[in-house]
Formats: structure tokens, C-alpha cells, sequence
């Protein structure tokens, strides 16, 4: 067993990890914070998705005791004073979320590339969403989603 | 998995210590984006996972006179927001932006990307057309190796990847790449072409060309280098350079499937590389 420290969702936590564990292991199993998901367990469809340390990161791809220190935002951090992110809202006003697996990660995705970028134009944020696979809207619902994101922000 | 014992590296000197006493029983965890599927699937199942993300002085960039040195630990996302390689050194920010996706590329290394050894490892060309040299430290000491032989002669496992070095381009030097993948985001190279070359008025004074996944490894592509040493870079001189290279390549991949698909893929690949240093040059001079 290997005792690691980090901050999730704003949230200190001290942790006994099995060597073993992934931190999407540790998200799930040890947290319980479910709604980071796990798909093809290899990188290639972003829904674990998870933001450490300000970037964008495949949670099935690092190492649980990786994160020793480190500062996890997951979809469970997003709502502000028990209401949704705006970028949650706007993907639920354009119907971006249709079967909803790959949610979690898109909305995390979305908001890492606005955090860098307020004002990405449709190509970037073609890119920014590019390592999360969505099997149900084409993509296009996100791109709206997150021009709404956009305005919301703005309008706040 | 069969992992029983982890360590979160500080610095260099203590990993190396610690691999010096682990070692074949211990791996190096950097990004995690390849290693990470390894150990899930059993591909390998070592004791000792060391972690390397974390160390400082493995994750800067700078400039040291006439070199640029790159830490093992950097990341394609660093490389891909650093200032140091846009303009003539964009061949080496382009082939970072192509890997993966947004995730791939903000925890993938440098290091790994070399250390992993895979013939399609998509910064590889472009470092061994700049050539650059690889460092790996080991308590024995340092040993330095330029990336076109490394792979002859790669890391050992009491070793660490901890830079790679080469030097600035002058402003006539310029470093292309281009990839083909099978799609736009998280595409495995299928070929790559990344090409340094040194121009005087046109006239190409020196030349690396160096391909990814078109053999076990990346590697220089002697051919065609040597026919386009001294030519004028110019449209007629792309079209021989091409047929140059598919000759190199029907010896290399003889028998092989891909090689009809690769035979005519090259042909725009190459090509691509060579004319945006036209591209390149005449925006300078203009």
C-alpha cells in the first residue's frame, strides 16, 4: 500500500492505494466519484476525462499514485452553489447530451479549452474536443453547445 | 497488474540510484500514455514503477548558446506552446501538435516517445532531422548518443532518458514534417516524412530527410539525401527525390502489405515536407 495526499474537487484527501490502482480506480472505486467513466481503458475515447493540474488528462492512463500532490477536478466539481456549470447547462440547452457516456469528459474537455482560450473559434474547438469520441450527436451539438457555453459565461 | 513497491522520483540522482537497485525489476512511468496499457494488458509486469512526471529539471526547455535542449520529461503540449518553435523550426511543433489528442499530448514525453522505441513515434523524425542528441544517465555516468543510432544501441535498464540537444537553426535552415495518419485525431503515423534542409539561394547546401514507420525505426533516409545534396530545390528535383526514395523503400518493406498503399502515400508525404520549405523560404524572402 502507498499513503498519497491530493486535492479533488476542492476536496483534501489522504488515501491508501493498492500500487496497482489507476486514477480512474481511485476516482471510481476509492472516492466513489462515478461520473468520471471508463471506455476503452487506452486513451482513445477521452471519457475519463478528468482535469489534473489545470490540464486535461486520460484518468485510465496515469497512475493513481501519479497524483500524489496534485490538484483533480472531475464533472462531480463543476456545479457552482449546488447549480450546473454553465458549460453544463449549455450542452443540455443545444441537446448535446443524448446517451450522456461521454459527457463527463466533453464537459471537461470544453471547459480546459476555454480556461486557455475564451473565444476559440469552430476549428479549435473542433480540436479541443478532438480526443473525446461521442458515438451519438456528430459533434456538431457540442460545437453549439459550447458557442452557448460562451455567452453564458459572458452574460454572468 | 504486479506492481508492489512505487516511487514518486524527486530528482534525477535519486531515480537513478534507484534503478541502479532495482534494476530489470523496475520500469520508468513518465507520461503513462503508452506504459500505462502496457502494465494493464500484462505486457510487461515489473516490481517497481518509478515515477518521473514530476521532476523539475526534467521538464524545462532552454537555450544554452548554440544548443536547444529539451528535458525527457517535457511534454507535447510544452513543446507545442513554447515560442522556440514556430517559423523555421515549425517541422518539430507540427509533428507534437499531430500526436494523439489534447489529453495524449498533455501528459506524453519527449522521453517517452523516444525511450518507447516505436517506429512511429511522431517527434522522433523531426529530432533526428535536427540532429539531435539523446543523453542517458546512469550511476555508471553519462552517456551521449545521437538519436539516429540510439536506436542500435537504446536505453539500458539502469539508464535514464534525461535530454535531448541540437542546435539552433540558422535562419537558411529550415525543418519540415508530414504525417499520414488514418484520421485527423488520435491516428497512429502510417508514414511520416520530416526533412532539414540548409538553403542557398534555392541551392540545397545540406540535408536530412528522416522517416517514421517506414522500417523497425525511424531512421535517415541516406538515398535520397545524397541525390538531393547540391540540387536546386525545385519542382523537378522533388519528383526524383520521390522516385529515390520509393526505390529505398521497395528494398526496405519488400513483400510487406502496406508497401503499395506507402509507395503511392510518399509521394505526397515527401513531397509536402520539401515544398513547404519552398513555401517557407519564399515568405522569408519576400
Amino acid at each position: 500500500m502507498k499513503k498519497i495526499s491530493l486535492t479533488v474537487n476542492g476536496k483534501l484527501y489522504e488515501v491508501n492505494l493498492d500500487e496497482n490502482m489507476r486514477l480512474i480506480d481511485l476516482l471510481r472505486d476509492e472516492l466513489g466519484l462515478i461520473g468520471t467513466k471508463e471506455g476503452c481503458g487506452e486513451g482513445e475515447c477521452g471519457a475519463c476525462t478528468v482535469i489534473m493540474d489545470g490540464e486535461t488528462v486520460n484518468s485510465c492512463l496515469v497512475m493513481a499514485f501519479q497524483a500524489e500532490g496534485s490538484n483533480i477536478l472531475t464533472i462531480e466539481g463543476m456545479e457552482r452553489n449546488g447549480k450546473l456549470h454553465p458549460i453544463q447547462q449549455a450542452y443540455i440547452d443545444a441537446g448535446a447530451v443524448q446517451c450522456g457516456f461521454c459527457i463527463p469528459g466533453m464537459v471537461l474537455s470544453t471547459k480546459a479549452l476555454l480556461d486557455k482560450n475564451p473565444h476559440p473559434n469552430k476549428d479549435e474547438i473542433r480540436e479541443g474536443i478532438s480526443g473525446n469520441l461521442c458515438r451519438c450527436t456528430g459533434y456538431n451539438k457540442m460545437l453549439d453547445a459550447t458557442e452557448k457555453a460562451i455567452k453564458y459565461m459572458e452574460e454572468e | 497488474m504486479t506492481l508492489n513497491q512505487v516511487y514518486n522520483g524527486s530528482s534525477i540522482e535519486e531515480v537513478i540510484e534507484l534503478l541502479h537497485e532495482y534494476g530489470n525489476e523496475a520500469k520508468i512511468i513518465g507520461g503513462g500514455t503508452d506504459i500505462v496499457i502496457a502494465l494493464k494488458n500484462e505486457k510487461i509486469s515489473p516490481k517497481v514503477l518509478i515515477d518521473i512526471s514530476k521532476i523539475e529539471e526534467l521538464k524545462k526547455i532552454y537555450q544554452n548558446g548554440e544548443y536547444i535542449t529539451i528535458g525527457g520529461g517535457v511534454t507535447f503540449t510544452q513543446i507545442v506552446e513554447s515560442n522556440l518553435f514556430q517559423g523555421n523550426m515549425h517541422g518539430l511543433y507540427k509533428a507534437c501538435k499531430m500526436v494523439g489528442s489534447p489529453q495524449i499530448r498533455n501528459k506524453g514525453t519527449i522521453g517517452g516517445n523516444i525511450a518507447n522505441g516505436s517506429a512511429a513515434a511522431d517527434s522522433v523524425p523531426p529530432l533526428i532531422a535536427l540532429g539531435a542528441i539523446v543523453t542517458l544517465e546512469s550511476k555508471e555516468g553519462k552517456r551521449e548518443i545521437p538519436l539516429e543510432d540510439y536506436y542500435y544501441a537504446p536505453i539500458k535498464e539502469n539508464e535514464l532518458l534525461t535530454q535531448v540537444k541540437f542546435k539552433r537553426l540558422e535562419k537558411d535552415q529550415i525543418l519540415t514534417f508530414s504525417k499520414l495518419g488514418l484520421r485527423k485525431a488520435l491516428a497512429i503515423s502510417r508514414l511520416t516524412i520530416s526533412t532539414f534542409v540548409e538553403l542557398d539561394n534555392g541551392k540545397i547546401q545540406n540535408v536530412r530527410v528522416a522517416s517514421g514507420a517506414l522500417g523497425k525505426y525511424p531512421m535517415r533516409e541516406a538515398e535520397v539525401e545524397k541525390y538531393l545534396l547540391h540540387k536546386k530545390l525545385d519542382e523537378n528535383t522533388i519528383e526524383s527525390a520521390i522516385e529515390t526514395l520509393k526505390v529505398s523503400m521497395d528494398e526496405r518493406l519488400k513483400g510487406r502489405s502496406t508497401l503499395p498503399y506507402k509507395r503511392v502515400a510518399i509521394f505526397s508525404i515527401l513531397r509536402e515536407t520539401l515544398e513547404a520549405a519552398i513555401a517557407f523560404e519564399n515568405e522569408v524572402k519576400a
